[in-house]
């Protein structure tokens, strides 16, 4: 997995619609100097921390809720984003805030306060089965949504086009600013989501067993699913929402790794980065000069993929 | 009777909605002995086991263990005193037998740490010896037959190295032969290992064959805590269940039959 890592992290920056050589890099042209450290680096670097975020973030979802489809999305943490997304697109001339366009600000700010509301169910009384909390995300998830297309609805052809856009996910970016932003929420999840594996493997017995054994249901699922608001709010921000690596990276994985969290974990980092990489590369070159949207080929890829496993791993 | 109170219940009772489940009991485990808990369904037999392993808050009366209160000790440490075996586990446990048994080191274990200590490796093996199960250790759970895996949830708290057992249930779904060998497995934890038994049970005649003390429970309240010679007669067994029960073998531990027909 660090080899299949550590390769696509070297390889893919030198692949796109004009592929680089080492010499190439050697000879000091500035426009290959450019193309190379300001837009392709920083763009596998962020693919790869995105990717390897939504896989933990999928991950450890699917074991607090025990549920297989459970994923980034199903707690309507992108609903939030999207929501934001699009009433920022609706108004116009927003400009910039802190760095960062308005349409990334809204959104993440659509993220944080779905994740109150879910932090807020979870510490309070009203949900002591955590299946309640998933199907409380689903009804955010569903009124998000709604209020989405109500937006769209009102606004005009080429709003409507930006917003269909957002909502398609894309990697593009220039210089490190988004990097550097979605770095440190991925070290906190990856190292809380470490620090909780012991629960995290604990609770794949059963919510009484482990409860009965010492771990802190609320506390754990504080720690998820705090860590797990933070990382995708502060993806889907910069990304949009990027399906399929959250959902189908960490059960391709288990296959693989087995069951626990000390290793599925960094394997999902590791893992869901390398794919999101791979799935962008191909987004980048397909239709190249042109660029097909990541999430499209990400579904494309992953999907008849794990339907092979799902088949393959019945013999 | 043996000596030493390891736990003890004083007026416990628990309510849910405002009705009341359990009411006004009184109850102390002994070390080494293993007492049975019988009633009807509804009786509040579940609801007992999760107020003494404290999965449950009292919503009266208090619970003790040796001298300290139950709210006095953390879960981690109350876990590594008391191991639970719930009724009911997940279908599908994606864990090896010997992952299984290592989680019931949970109470031990520091996040902290890369990996589990050597002390937590031996009290696995000793768990799985005890339960004469080491040939499943690197067997898939899923691929178990009930009685094999009830006997890997076994295992899974013997690995807690607490002083008592509360088992739920553990025979229910069971085919004879697995129910003898589950029974046989704790009788030998009790008697052999020392290890205290608080098990719930509908098996009358699994509860005289294995209890020291037989606790029967109706409507909430406890009808009377006694031996198997003192609970196991028509008398008592009606009261109880409101069913005609005959004795078919006497003695210390006397075997029942239920009576059919009206």
């Amino acid at each position: 997995m660090a080899g299949l890592w550590l390769a696509t992290l070297l390889i893919a920056p030198l692949l796109g619609s004009r592929i680089l050589t080492l010499g190439d890099l050697l000879s000091g042209d500035a426009t290959v100097g450019t193309i190379f450290w300001s837009l392709r680096v920083p763009r596998v670097l962020l693919a790869m921390l995105a990717g390897g975020a939504l896989a933990m973030s999928g991950l450890a979802l699917q074991t607090l809720f025990r549920n297989p489809l459970a994923e980034p999305y199903t707690l309507g943490i992108a609903g939030g984003a999207a929501l934001g997304a699009v009433l920022a697109l609706q108004i116009d001339g927003l400009g910039q805030a802190l760095g960062f366009p308005a349409v990334a600000v809204a959104s993440f700010l659509g993220a944080v306060v779905v994740s109150a509301v879910i932090l807020g169910l979870a510490m309070s009384g009203y949900t002591r089965e955590t299946s309640t909390l998933l199907l409380a995300g689903i009804a955010i998830s569903l009124s998000c949504s709604a209020l989405v297309l109500f937006v769209q609805y009102l606004a005009d052809f080429t709003k409507t086009f930006r917003m269909v856009r957002w909502m398609m996910g894309g990697l593009s970016v220039v210089g490190y600013g988004e990097v550097l932003w979605l770095l440190p929420w991925t070290v906190l999840g990856l190292v809380t989501l470490l620090l909780l594996r012991w629960d995290l493997n604990l609770l794949l017995t059963g919510e009484e067993l482990a409860v009965s054994r010492g771990v802190d249901l609320k506390r754990l699922r504080l720690g998820v699913l705090g860590v797990a608001s933070a990382m995708v709010g502060a993806l889907v921000a910069v990304t949009g929402p990027i399906g399929f690596v959250g959902l189908i990276v960490p059960h391709i994985l288990r296959r693989w790794v087995g069951p626990d969290h000390l290793f599925l974990i960094p394997a999902c980092l590791l893992g869901g980065g390398a794919f999101l990489a791979i799935c962008d590369l191909g987004a980048r070159t397909v239709l190249a000069p042109a660029e097909l949207p990541v999430g499209v080929l990400t579904a494309l890829l992953g999907g008849p993929f794990f339907l092979w496993l799902l088949i393959a791993g019945r013999r | 009777m043996k000596e030493g109170v390891l736990l003890a219940a004083q007026g416990i009772g628990w309510e849910a909605d405002g009705h009341p489940i359990l009411a006004d009991l009184d109850l102390e485990v002994l070390t080494g002995e293993c007492l049975a808990v019988v009633g009807p369904n509804g009786a509040g037999k579940t609801t007992l086991l999760r107020l003494l392993v404290g999965l449950l808050e009292p919503s009266s009366g208090s619970l003790s263990w040796e001298n300290s209160a139950y709210t006095d000790l953390t879960r981690r440490e109350l876990a590594q005193r008391i191991a639970y075996v719930p009724q009911s586990h997940p279908l599908r446990i994606p864990l090896t037998v010997e992952q299984m048994v290592l989680l019931g080191r949970y109470p031990y274990l520091s996040a902290l740490r890369v990996a589990p200590r050597e002390g937590d490796y031996r009290a696995v093996a000793r768990a799985l010896e005890l339960a004469g199960i080491e040939e499943l250790r690197r067997r898939p759970l899923a691929e178990l037959s009930g009685g094999e895996r009830q006997s890997v949830y076994i295992a899974s708290a013997l690995a807690q190295e607490a002083e008592l057992m509360v088992l739920d249930e553990p025979t229910t779904h069971l085919d004879p032969l697995h129910q003898r060998e589950i029974a046989s497995l704790l009788g030998r934890l009790n008697q052999q290992a020392g290890l205290s038994v608080v098990v719930a049970t509908h098996d009358l005649n699994f509860a005289s064959l294995l209890a020291d003390r037989i606790l029967a429970l109706r409507n909430g309240t406890a009808v009377a805590c006694e031996t198997p010679a003192e609970m196991l007669s028509a008398s008592r067994l009606e009261e109880v269940f409101g069913a005609p029960f005959s004795v078919v073998r006497g003695g210390e531990r006397p075997l029942t039959l239920l009576e059919w027909g009206s």
